[in-house]
C-alpha cells in the first residue's frame, strides 16, 4: 500500500493538468493511467482549436472558463514552452437561419465578455478569405481564437507536473475504488488493518439505497475523516482524496465509487488533413507562434453554421501548415475511432459548398475521433437507464472527496489548465485548506525543434549537440537528437515519439524513417526494434 | 560562414545521383554527392533479389551488388560524397544548407542535380476507411525492415495494390515461409512489369484479386483484417491477416524544388533526374538518365 494525499485517475489533458495544478500546493499527488504513455484518448484526436467563448450558454461554467482560458492561452502556452498559432476565426452563414444563429452567438459572446467580435458582412468575409462561396451572407469574426495540437499540450504540462514532483504511474489501469469510513472518531488509518477497510469499504458501497441514506452532513470530513484505497493490477494507494479524469471510461470509474450520476454515449468524428502546402512550412520561420503561412489558402479558422441545426464544417490550419477539414458527428461504428467512407465523403461535398475552389487532394491522412457525449442515468425497478437528456455545461460531481469529470468534451481542451484551476480549489477547500509549495514552477523550457530555429541558431546548436545535426525525417525536418530527447522525456512507443517530435506526420507517414527511428529508439531504451510497439501493445507500426 | 564551393552538387545518391556525379566528375566538374544514408545506393541497397544491370552491365545482379559497383566507382573518382548529410534547402542564389551530425555547412555550386528519388503512397492518402492500427506498412518500408534492419514483420499478409515493389515482397514473403493471403489490384490488370508478374506472382501461386479494392481496415491494436469488395459485384469478403502491405505506387519527391519553383517552373541551374524526375520501372534507365544528366550539367545545359 502506498500512501498520497490525492489519486488522479487518467493522464489526459485533464489529469495532466490537474496534477500540474495541485501542485501549487503541498499536497502529494500521483496520477494513475491505464496506457504506457499520457493523452491516448480523446485528448489527442480533436480540432485543436482553442474556442473564444461566444457559443456557450451564459452563466455557465462552460462560459466562465472558456472566456478566461481563451484569453490567457497565450501566457499559458509561453510558460508551458508550447506552440501554438493565433490564427482568429470567422463563422459564417449562407442562409436566414444561419443568420439568425450568428447574431445570436454574438449577442451570447457580448454577455459572456467576449473581447474583439465582429459581425461582418458577406463581402467582407470574401474579402478576409477569398475562397469562401459567393453565398455567404454573414460572418462572425474572432480575433483570439488559437490552434495547438492538443497532445503538445497535454504533455507539456505533464511534464511540468511532474518536475513540480506530481508522480505519474503509467500502465497502472484502476481495477477498484473502494471508500472507507472510520468509524471511531479520530482514529489514524494505520491503526486498521487494509482487509478490514475493504471489508468494510465493500459492505457500504455497494448496496446503493445504503449509501444514499448517508449523507454527507452526518459523516463530514473531520468528525468522520474519509478514506479511500485506489487498487491498481501490482498495487493499492490509500489517499484522502482521488479524481476521476478518465476520459471515455470515466462513467465506469464514477461507478466504482458512487451511484450512477452521468454516462458516456460515445459519437465519432472523421477528420482529413491535407498535406502540407508546398512552401507553407518554410524550413526556418522567424516567429513559429505568430506565422501564417503565406500559401496557406485559409488564414482563419471557418467554422461553417448550416441552416436547420445540421451539422456544419469547420477548417483548420494548423499549426503544422496542415489543413484540417471536419468534424463528421456520427454513430460510431465497432470502433469509434475507425473512419467511415460516409463522414470522408460528406467532408468534401461540404467542402465544396462551403470552400467550392479549396482543392481537397493530396490527402495526408484521415482520422477518427471520439465525442464522450455525457448523458443523465436514472434508476428505474433497480436498472440504471439513460435518461435521454443530453448534459451540456461540464459535469463535476463531487462525492466526499471523490470528485468525477464525466464527459469533458468541446471546449475541454480549450479549458483543460482552468478547469484544472478550478477543481484544485475544490480539492483544497475539501482538504479544509493546504499549504503552498513554494517551489512551484509553472514554466517549462520547450523541447527543441531544428526546423524552427534560424539559421545562426540551429548552426550553434548542432555544432554543441551532434545529433541534432541528423535528420531523421526529412519530409518535416527533423532531427535525431529529437527523437532521443523525445524518449528520454518519456516516449516508450512510435507514438509517443511522433506525438512529441511531430515525426511521421509527413507525407510518407514513416515509410521512409520507421527502420532509422526503430534502430535510435532500440538504442536509447536499451531493448531490440522488435520490441518496440506502435502506441498499445500490439506490434509496430 | 565560409561556403565551400563545387561545380556541381547532387543531391541523393541513389542510382540516378551516383551514375550523374560520376559522369559530371568524369567530364572534368568539381562534384559533391549529399546522401542521406551512411551508404549511396538508396533503394537499391534494400533489393536483395536479383534482375538489376540486365540493360547497363549485361549481368544479372542484385539491387545491392549494383549499388556496390558504382560505390566502387565512386571512391576511385574524385567525387566528394558526403554520407549522413541531408540537404536543408536550395537558395535561388545557387547556394544550399547541408546539415550532418554536429555541423551545419553552406555551399556554393553552378549546377545541381536534384536525385532524390520518390515516395511511396500512402493508404493513409487514399483514404481507406476503418481503424489505425499496428501492422500496415508501404512495401518498400517492408523491404527495408526485412532486408536492411532484419526484422520480421508477420505471419499473415495482405497486400494492397500490385505494383513492382509489392510483387517482389510477395515472392519473398513466401520464400521466406509466409503465407500471402491475397493481393488486391482495383484494375483488370497487375501492376508493374511483366517480368515480375511472371516471376514473382504466377510461379509462387500469389493469389491475385483483380478489380477489387479495400473498404474497410479491421483491428484495434493490431491489424486482424480487411473488407475486400469486388468493384464489378460490389460483393465484400472479409480475409483475416495479422498484417498489410500497401504497394500503390511511387511519387517523385521534388519537394527541395518545389520550395524554389516560382510560377510552376524552377530555376536552370537545377535539373531533376531518376525518379524524382519521372519513375522508372528498371534501374538501368536510372543510371542512364543519372548520367545524361551529369552530363547536361557540365556543359550548362538543360
Amino acid at each position: 500500500m502506498e500512501h498520497t494525499d490525492i489519486v488522479i485517475i487518467g493522464a489526459g489533458l485533464l489529469g495532466c493538468f490537474l496534477a500540474r495544478a495541485l501542485r501549487q500546493y503541498d499536497l502529494s499527488v500521483t496520477v494513475l493511467e491505464k496506457e504506457r504513455d499520457v493523452c491516448t484518448g480523446i485528448s489527442k484526436a480533436n480540432t485543436g482549436i482553442i474556442y473564444p467563448g461566444y457559443d456557450m450558454a451564459p452563466g455557465t461554467l462552460k462560459a466562465r472558463l472558456t472566456v478566461s482560458s481563451c484569453r490567457n492561452f497565450p501566457e499559458l502556452c509561453r510558460a508551458l514552452g508550447v506552440r501554438y498559432a493565433n490564427r482568429g476565426s470567422l463563422m459564417v452563414g449562407f442562409g436566414p437561419e444561419a443568420e439568425a444563429s450568428i447574431r445570436n452567438k454574438w449577442e451570447k459572446g457580448q454577455r459572456n465578455g467576449v473581447e474583439g467580435l465582429e459581425l461582418l458582412s458577406g463581402e467582407e468575409c470574401r474579402r478576409r478569405e477569398p475562397l469562401l462561396a459567393k453565398g455567404v451572407r454573414i460572418g462572425l469574426f474572432s480575433p483570439d481564437t488559437c490552434v495547438v495540437n492538443p497532445w503538445e499540450l497535454g504533455i507539456a504540462a505533464y511534464e511540468n507536473a511532474r518536475s513540480n514532483g506530481a508522480i505519474f504511474r503509467l500502465s497502472s489501469k484502476v481495477m477498484a475504488i473502494h471508500r472507507i469510513r472510520n468509524r471511531r472518531a479520530g482514529a489514524t488509518a494505520e491503526m486498521f488493518p487494509t482487509e478490514q477497510y475493504r471489508a468494510e469499504a465493500t459492505a457500504e458501497f455497494y448496496g446503493t439505497e445504503q449509501y444514499r441514506a448517508e449523507t454527507p452532513a452526518e459523516h463530514s470530513g473531520t468528525e468522520w475523516p474519509l478514506k479511500f484505497i485506489v487498487e491498481t493490477a501490482e498495487t493499492s494507494f490509500s489517499c484522502r482524496c482521488v479524481i476521476n479524469c478518465a476520459g471515455l471510461a470515466a462513467g465506469d470509474v464514477h461507478e466504482m465509487a458512487a451511484p450512477p450520476s452521468v454516462r458516456i454515449r460515445p459519437t465519432g468524428a472523421d477528420y482529413i488533413l491535407l498535406e502540407d502546402f508546398p512552401g507553407m512550412t518554410p524550413k526556418m520561420p522567424p516567429d513559429v507562434s505568430t506565422r501564417i503561412h503565406s500559401r496557406m489558402p485559409l488564414r482563419h479558422v471557418i467554422f461553417h453554421e448550416p441552416e436547420q441545426k445540421r451539422k456544419g464544417l469547420t477548417l483548420v490550419p494548423t499549426v503544422d501548415g496542415n489543413l484540417m477539414i471536419g468534424p463528421t458527428e456520427r454513430e460510431p461504428f465497432e470502433n469509434p475511432t475507425a473512419t467511415e467512407a460516409e463522414g470522408i465523403r460528406w467532408l468534401r461535398e461540404k467542402c465544396r459548398e462551403v470552400v467550392p475552389d479549396l482543392p481537397t487532394e493530396p490527402i495526408l491522412r484521415t482520422f477518427g475521433a471520439v465525442r464522450p457525449n455525457p448523458y443523465e442515468v436514472l434508476c428505474e425497478n433497480d436498472r440504471w437507464i439513460p435518461s435521454g437528456r443530453k448534459l451540456f455545461d461540464f459535469n463535476i460531481k463531487e462525492e466526499e472527496g471523490f470528485f468525477s469529470l464525466i464527459g469533458i468534451k468541446t471546449p475541454g481542451l480549450t479549458c483543460a489548465a482552468a478547469l484544472g484551476e478550478y477543481l484544485t480549489g475544490h480539492i483544497v477547500d475539501f482538504l479544509g485548506g493546504a499549504s503552498e509549495n513554494p517551489a512551484y514552477d509553472p514554466t517549462r523550457c520547450p523541447e527543441i525543434r531544428v526546423s524552427e530555429m534560424t539559421w545562426e541558431e540551429r548552426e550553434q546548436w548542432v555544432q554543441n549537440h551532434p545529433d541534432y545535426g541528423r535528420i531523421l525525417c526529412s519530409c518535416r525536418d527533423i532531427s535525431e537528437g529529437e527523437v532521443r530527447d523525445a524518449i528520454r522525456r518519456g516516449a516508450v512507443t512510435l507514438d509517443g515519439v511522433k506525438r512529441r517530435t511531430g515525426i511521421f506526420m509527413g507525407r510518407c507517414q514513416g515509410s521512409r524513417c520507421l527502420s532509422d527511428v526503430l534502430l535510435v529508439m532500440a538504442e536509447e531504451l536499451g531493448c531490440s526494434p522488435d520490441e518496440i510497439r506502435k502506441d498499445t501493445a500490439g506490434g509496430i507500426l | 560562414m565560409k561556403e565551400k564551393y563545387y561545380d556541381i552538387l547532387v543531391i541523393g545518391g541513389g542510382a540516378a545521383g551516383m551514375a550523374a556525379a560520376l559522369a559530371a566528375s568524369e567530364a572534368g566538374a568539381k562534384v559533391l554527392l549529399a546522401e542521406h544514408a551512411s551508404l549511396p545506393g538508396g533503394v537499391l541497397n534494400r533489393c536483395i533479389h536479383h534482375g538489376f544491370g540486365l540493360g547497363y552491365f549485361g549481368e544479372d545482379l542484385t539491387g545491392q551488388q549494383y549499388a556496390a559497383r558504382f560505390r566502387d566507382r565512386l571512391a576511385h573518382s574524385p567525387v566528394d560524397v558526403m554520407t549522413d548529410t541531408s540537404v536543408l534547402r536550395l537558395f535561388p542564389d545557387r547556394t544550399a544548407f547541408l546539415s550532418r551530425s554536429g555541423s551545419l555547412q553552406k555551399i556554393a555550386f553552378r549546377q545541381c542535380i536534384l536525385a532524390t528519388g520518390s515516395y511511396e503512397r500512402t493508404m493513409e492518402s487514399i483514404p481507406v476507411p476503418g481503424t489505425r492500427p499496428a501492422g500496415i506498412f508501404t512495401a518498400g518500408c517492408a523491404q527495408g525492415l526485412i532486408n536492411e534492419s532484419h526484422m520480421d514483420i508477420g505471419e499473415r499478409i495482405l497486400i494492397l495494390g500490385s505494383g513492382n515493389v509489392g510483387q517482389i515482397m510477395a515472392r519473398q514473403l513466401v520464400q521466406a515461409g509466409k503465407t500471402i493471403v491475397a493481393m488486391i489490384e482495383q484494375n483488370d490488370r497487375p501492376g508493374g512489369l511483366p517480368r515480375n508478374h511472371r516471376e514473382c506472382l504466377e510461379a509462387y501461386s500469389i493469389p491475385l484479386m483483380l478489380h477489387s479494392t479495400i473498404t474497410r481496415i479491421l483491428g484495434e491494436e493490431r491489424i486482424c483484417g480487411a473488407v475486400v469488395r469486388n468493384l464489378d459485384t460490389g460483393q465484400e469478403q472479409t480475409f483475416s491477416c495479422d498484417t498489410l502491405i500497401t504497394a500503390l505506387g511511387l511519387i517523385p519527391d521534388r519537394s527541395l524544388a518545389d520550395s524554389l519553383a516560382v510560377g510552376g517552373t524552377w530555376p536552370d541551374w537545377l535539373q531533376l533526374c531518376g525518379n524524382c524526375e519521372s519513375i522508372h520501372d528498371i534501374v538501368d534507365s536510372v543510371t542512364l538518365a543519372g548520367e545524361r544528366a551529369g552530363k547536361a550539367a557540365i556543359k550548362g545545359e538543360i
